[in-house]
């Protein structure tokens, strides 16, 4: 029992950066249906970023987010202005341009930066244990797990309580209708696109004292992102967050059971058969009329 | 036969002759090894030209099938290295380092040689008709087919890399023998290996060719431009569909073999993400509606990556440059170098009748898939 219960703190906590994690990606890639490729790049970035503030402005963490979460949205929004608002008419090049944009994106990095690991310090008031329902984990990871609840909550709210939020659906459901109603749909896309790249910046910098950094350590989370927003389903917010939980706590149970490698492959499998049958993903119940009606 | 048909035959068969007459140039046995090298690229960009280009799969991953076929090869090398680089009973070294004790049953058809060949080709094909049995009877079209074949493809190299004791995990297969066929060696520096591969870079691209001017060939355009309307004709799309990703896996999978002569090792890189996703970027930088453009559009790319790696300031800088001129042939040039050329042919030679031939030949509905991809 308490093997399982501890296997769930495991998985809940690799669920919760899941989630941050393709929180940006579901929003951009379910209301615009642009497969951001770069989106990898753009966690990086967020790290980089937290590490240069903590390195050369002495900036902590936690006070860096904010500025984080602007300065990649910022890239964001000049990613969308420059290449993306051209294709939106070509959904399958939005992969191969967002593709070479993360390319660029790497070593850039690599070329000012220098490709070595980095390391960011975790909150000083952070890096101490506490104890959940009698386990050890570690403060910092609870914290990762409250905020990307808390975020969740923010996107939720934007999308279905605000008049921005409101124009983006419609956008979603049907663009050309909604411009009749005087929406700028140019300008929502952009910004949409903006927030989706400030939450992967604000993943990034939330990983970053978890794991090394690496102009290179974008490329496995955009792919897990990809899984979690399929699974899912496009569109479906609730989704995101249920099927973050349950991709991470199946990764958790099967790495127990064999190995990291072996779980990472049969939750892919899992995916694969799951697009196969239910393409539309496991939360999304009808389609279109009353996919954003809830 | 129609006039843009003959062109077509003459400029491939020129290119191809071309290539075939590079050693009678070159007699530096690293740079044709090196030439060679980008062929075999060519030939792996050029397959994807058939399933991407001209029926609309976006394969991502078609390093899968380039990665079987190269290690089928492998494995029959390897089991013919002299007995010192191996263990007891001709046992591959590495499986002696992780306790194995007898050869796995997977590897004991690979002591023969004509048993690798057609498996380096078969394996790929029926593997690649089965995942495209999986995905196209279920109707799965555009995004999606990208995303289970990006994630087939991640599940078979964690496989690889983690079965080291059958496949030598992350080291790959190394320390094979030469290649020996019919009394001919195939040194992997040797001019033998570099005609062995043009050779059947020209028969591929022929193949592929004769497949795109069948009447198969056709509807494979037709599902690309409009899936939907193929399907009220009658036609059973998943058919043709599976059709040319099988035929473009084996092209692949005969890649992968010939890769592994001219590299003397196999190993998980080739069955990499980065390799796969570089290979659209060449067969897009190319054109990816022709096969001739994707092939030397990898041609041309790997060619310009090896000579301006060695220099340093573009070892750095190349991979920038690269995602930069990605970015502007996705934007600017969707059928890549060699739509402009085309462009630029049709322009010289005014309005003549081949010029029109090509127009009509060439319905290039590219604004079209994409509403209607988006549409699904």
């Amino acid at each position: 029992m308490d093997v399982i219960l501890a296997q769930i703190v495991t998985g809940l906590s690799i669920a919760s950066i899941l989630l941050l994690v393709a929180l940006g990606l579901a929003i951009i890639y379910g209301a615009t249906g642009v497969i951001n490729m770069a989106h990898g790049e753009l966690v990086m970035l967020g790290a980089y970023s937290a590490w240069a503030l903590q390195t050369y402005v002495g900036i902590g963490l936690l006070p860096g987010l904010v500025i984080i979460f602007f300065v990649v949205g910022l890239f964001g929004w000049i990613i969308e202005r420059v290449v993306i608002r051209h294709l939106y008419r070509r959904p399958l090049d939005t992969i191969l341009a967002t593709w070479g944009i993360g390319i660029m994106a790497q070593q850039g990095i690599r070329l000012i930066v220098g490709g070595e690991l980095r390391y960011v310090q975790m909150p000083p008031s952070m890096s101490t244990g506490i104890s959940l329902l009698g386990f050890e984990t570690s403060a910092f990871r609870l914290f990762i797990l409250a905020f990307s609840a808390m975020l969740f909550a923010f996107t939720w709210f934007l999308i279905y309580r605000t008049s921005f939020g409101m124009k983006l659906r419609a956008i979603t459901q049907d663009r050309e209708i909604a411009s009749c109603f005087g929406i700028k749909s140019q300008r929502i896309y952009s910004l949409t696109f903006a927030y989706g790249a400030g939450l992967a910046g604000l993943a990034g910098a939330l990983v970053s004292p978890l794991k090394s950094v690496s102009p290179e350590m974008g490329t496995t989370y955009v792919v897990d992102a990809f899984m979690v927003v399929v699974v899912g389903g496009v569109q479906s917010l609730v989704g995101t967050i249920a099927s973050a939980g349950i991709l991470g706590e199946f990764t958790g149970f099967l790495a127990f059971y064999s190995n990291d490698t072996i779980a990472k492959a049969l939750v892919l499998l899992g995916i694969v058969i799951l697009i196969r049958f239910r393409p539309q993903g496991l939360f999304m119940s009808k389609i279109r009329a009353s996919s954003t009606g809830q | 036969m129609s006039r843009r048909t003959a062109l077509q035959i003459g400029v491939y068969g020129l290119v191809c002759v071309i290539i075939l007459l590079v050693p009678s140039v070159v007699d530096n046995a690293f740079i044709l090894n090196k030439y060679a090298r980008y062929l075999v690229l060519g030939i792996l960009a050029m397959a994807l030209s058939l399933s991407w280009g001209y029926t609309g799969i976006l394969n991502l991953g078609q390093a899968v099938s380039f990665g079987l076929g190269s290690y089928s090869m492998a494995m029959a090398l390897k089991l013919r290295t002299v007995p010192i680089h191996t263990g007891k009973g001709g046992l591959p070294d590495f499986m002696v380092w992780n306790n194995v004790t007898t050869l796995p049953w997977v590897w004991e058809p690979f002591y023969s040689l004509t048993f690798a060949f057609i498996a380096g080709i078969a394996v790929p094909a029926i593997f690649a008709a089965l995942l495209g049995w999986f995905m196209f009877k279920g109707r799965i079209t555009g995004v999606y087919v990208a995303i289970v074949t990006l994630a087939v493809l991640v599940v078979v190299n964690l496989l690889i890399i983690d079965l080291q004791r059958y496949t030598g995990g992350f080291n790959g297969i190394t320390d094979l023998a030469q290649l020996q066929v019919f009394g001919l060696v195939f040194d992997a520096y040797g001019s033998e290996t570099y005609y062995l591969i043009a050779v059947f870079l020209t028969v591929s691209l022929f193949f592929a060719l004769a497949v795109t001017k069948s009447k198969a060939g056709l509807i494979l355009q037709a599902i690309r431009d409009h899936e939907d309307r193929v399907r009220y004709f009658g036609y059973d799309v998943a058919h043709f569909k599976i059709f040319a990703f099988s035929v473009s896996a084996g092209i692949a999978g005969l890649a992968g073999m010939l890769y592994t002569i001219v590299m003397e090792f196999a190993s998980p890189t080739f069955v990499g993400v980065p390799l796969s996703l570089s290979l659209v970027i060449w067969c897009a930088v190319g054109g990816r509606q022709s096969l001739l453009g994707a092939m030397l559009g990898a041609i041309i790319v790997t060619g310009m990556q090896g000579a301006l790696s060695e220099s340093k300031i573009f070892l750095e800088t190349w991979m920038l440059i690269m995602g930069l001129v990605f970015v502007i042939v996705v934007l600017f040039l969707p059928k890549g170098l060699a739509g402009a050329a085309e462009m630029l042919a049709k322009r010289l030679l005014g309005n003549d009748k081949a010029a029109a031939a090509k127009e009509t030949e060439l319905p290039v509905r590219e604004r079209a898939s994409g509403e209607a991809g988006g549409a699904r």
